[in-house]
């Protein structure tokens, strides 16, 4: 078991909340994620235990959503929309302005990049998806958390800030 | 100037926080629910049909229409609110969701009066947890203040307790989730992938049952309709066809980029960026629009003088879909734009069927090389080529979607693709 006692209860009352136990899947995943970090193939297959379904139908889902990973990821994941409403207001200037204050050296091309720092407790990412934060550009998420408005060198020093204390609170740090 | 109009669905502009069970019942909320709940459904049916209301997803689909294809047979039926906004340059629902979360929930708990519904979901995109909250907190003043329940305080028309319970339920994360039968894939725990039609939701939806799906503010807008009337709705806009009020999203190279609440079909597209949108912040003249986020054609701005409202956006050659206007000023290289909007296809295509899983990847393959300044004229005929292998060959309408910008750039600047692959000198705009 990986699972913590309070996740695996969160779970059944999920499973207990739907006309479909397998409505449950999904909610239940992001539940053991968010517990975990990240959805081993161990996990998978408890939270599919849990559900009362077929190991696969886990699987299924976690390689289907963005916002579900089936690798380790870093304590801290930032993503920049740079999706064209965030590109034309400077979302790639923004994030190489992140990256570079970070000392992260970003890898690949166009829309989709992404680097981490030398310890690998803060990733950074451009994304393509709009996150309907257009109107406050250039923004990021860090984790679930929107951080809008990142129009100045002041806004971005102020984000790595506290993207750096984020890393250090980060358990396992 | 600015038009002479009081919003209703977003009334209290550059509010950030959730407006209240108290602050909305003493502004006259829920007034509407309990006037339906003296109606007999189909009568508030028949009301949401006469007042023109025309969903706010995109499609365009006559809402009370859609209402009456429900059958009437026993057993549960549902009322699935789409609010996975993943459009890019849309951000009306999330606004609706965080500020006005008690207007959503007296559209949703009058629509499922209407169709029988007793058990609603909200689904809403994964990335939108505040919205969720918001959403939640809401829902527990109302079933403290015996508005929702099993049973509900409120008594129906024929003098049975109104009973509904609604869900909040986020994704996770897929664009396709907006698509109505994908999501309810996601909302059955499925791999989110579009399903053939027939048999369509109404008939067998989520749980194979009767099922209408809506969007965030076209259930917003029934409230006012069920309260004030029909006349009075349709005294709002440019009847028959544009009636109503219509959040304008705005963003890109405007000066005040954000929701703008106004009636359809009253300014024109150069009013709206100029007026409300203060201009582009360079002070170069726009070069082109995109209405409906980056799923349907650009707008050449030949074209600003076009009423904004379904009909006029269309006269444009576009669509107003979700009315999520774009723009972008003449430093933009629209063959680079067209890229991005690419780019974001190609990763949420959910890869069912075969040209739009193909035909996207091999659409931002050329268009990196175009851009990467390794094209050749001939790509320009591929990339017209795949476009027409994709459009009207698919399951759903993403496929349709992802080739309009391609499609619609190289028909507008053409000359922004020849100028990358080295066959013209010199930008026309500079
Ligand atoms: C790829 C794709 C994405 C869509 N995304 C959304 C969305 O995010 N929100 C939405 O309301 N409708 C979206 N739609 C339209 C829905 O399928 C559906 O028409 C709509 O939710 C119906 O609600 P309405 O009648 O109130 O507009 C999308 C359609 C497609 C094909
Ligand atoms: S058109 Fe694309 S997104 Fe739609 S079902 Fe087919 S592969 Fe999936
Ligand atoms: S394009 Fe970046 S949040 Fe919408």
């Amino acid at each position: 078991m990986t699972l913590s006692a309070a996740t695996v209860t969160a779970i059944h009352a999920e499973v207990a909340r739907y006309p479909s136990k397998k409505t449950a899947l999904l909610p239940a995943l992001k539940l053991a994620q968010k517990d975990r970090g990240w959805l081993s193939k161990e996990t998978l297959g408890e939270v599919a235990d849990l559900v009362g379904l077929p190991h696969s139908h886990a699987v299924e889902l976690a390689t289907f959503y963005a916002m579900l990973f089936t690798e380790p990821v870093a304590p801290v994941r930032v993503e920049f929309c740079i999706q064209l409403p965030c590109a034309l207001a400077g979302a790639e200037a923004a994030l190489d302005k992140a990256a570079k204050l970070l000392d992260v050296e970003m890898q690949g091309t166009h829309g989709t990049r992404h680097g981490h720092t030398k310890d690998h407790q803060i990733e950074l990412h451009g994304t393509v998806e709009c996150y309907g934060a257009c109107h406050r550009a250039p923004m990021c998420r860090v984790g679930d958390d929107y951080v809008e408005n990142l129009k100045t060198d002041d806004d971005l020093k102020k984000l790595v800030g506290d993207l750096k204390i984020r890393a250090q609170q980060a358990p396992g740090h | 100037m600015p038009l002479d109009y009081q919003p209703i669905l977003l009334p209290n502009p550059g509010r950030t926080t959730a407006v209240t069970l108290v602050e909305y019942e003493a502004r006259g909320g829920y007034a509407g629910l309990k006037k339906a709940l003296e109606k007999t459904p189909d009568e508030v049916t028949a009301v949401v049909k006469d007042a023109g209301l025309k969903g706010r997803g995109g499609a365009g689909f006559p809402t009370g229409l859609k209402w009456s294809f429900v059958p009437k047979m026993p057993g549960p039926k549902y009322l699935v609110v789409n609010a996975d906004e993943s459009e890019p340059g849309t951000f009306k629902d999330r606004d609706i969701m965080e500020v006005e979360p008690h207007t959503l929930i007296e559209g949703v708990a009058i629509g499922s009066y209407a169709i029988g519904c007793e058990l609603a979901f909200i689904y809403i995109r994964g990335e939108y947890t505040v919205a969720g909250d918001r959403l939640n907190a809401a829902l527990a003043e109302c079933k403290k203040a015996g508005l929702l329940g099993q049973p509900s305080q409120l008594k129906k028309a024929d003098g049975t307790p109104f009973v509904l319970d609604i869900i909040v339920f986020l994704g996770a994360g897929a664009y396709i989730c907006g698509e109505e039968t994908a999501l309810i894939e996601s909302l059955e725990g499925s791999r989110p992938m579009p399903r053939s039609r027939p048999p369509f939701p109404a008939v067998a939806g989520l749980y194979m049952r009767p099922t209408v799906v809506n969007n965030v503010e076209t259930m917003a807008n029934v409230p006012f309709i069920l309260d004030k009337g029909v006349d009075a709705y349709k005294a709002i806009g440019n009847p028959p066809n544009n009636t109503g009020p219509k959040i304008f999203c705005l963003s890109g190279h405007v000066k005040k980029p954000g929701n703008y609440e106004l009636p359809l079909g009253k300014i024109t597209l150069r009013q709206f960026i100029e007026e409300y949108g203060g201009g582009t912040p360079s002070g170069r003249p726009v070069k082109a629009v995109l209405p409906a986020g980056v799923s349907a054609p650009i707008i050449h701005s030949s074209q600003l003088d076009a009423v904004m409202d379904y009909d006029g956006i269309k006269g444009a050659g576009s669509m107003l879909g979700s009315a999520s206007f774009i723009v972008m000023d003449d430093s933009v290289d629209m063959a680079w734009a067209a890229t991005r909007m690419v780019e974001f296809f190609r990763h949420e295509s959910c890869g069912k069927c075969t040209p739009c899983r193909e035909g996207t990847n091999w659409l931002e393959k050329t268009m990196f090389r175009i851009l990467e300044g390794k094209g050749k004229e001939s790509d320009l005929e591929t990339l017209q080529f795949v476009s027409k292998q994709i459009a009207g060959n698919t399951l759903c309408a993403l496929g349709d979607f992802a080739t309009s910008p391609v499609t619609s750039s190289l028909k507008h600047f053409k000359d922004d693709y020849l100028l990358r692959i080295g066959k013209k000198s010199d930008r026309a705009a500079e």
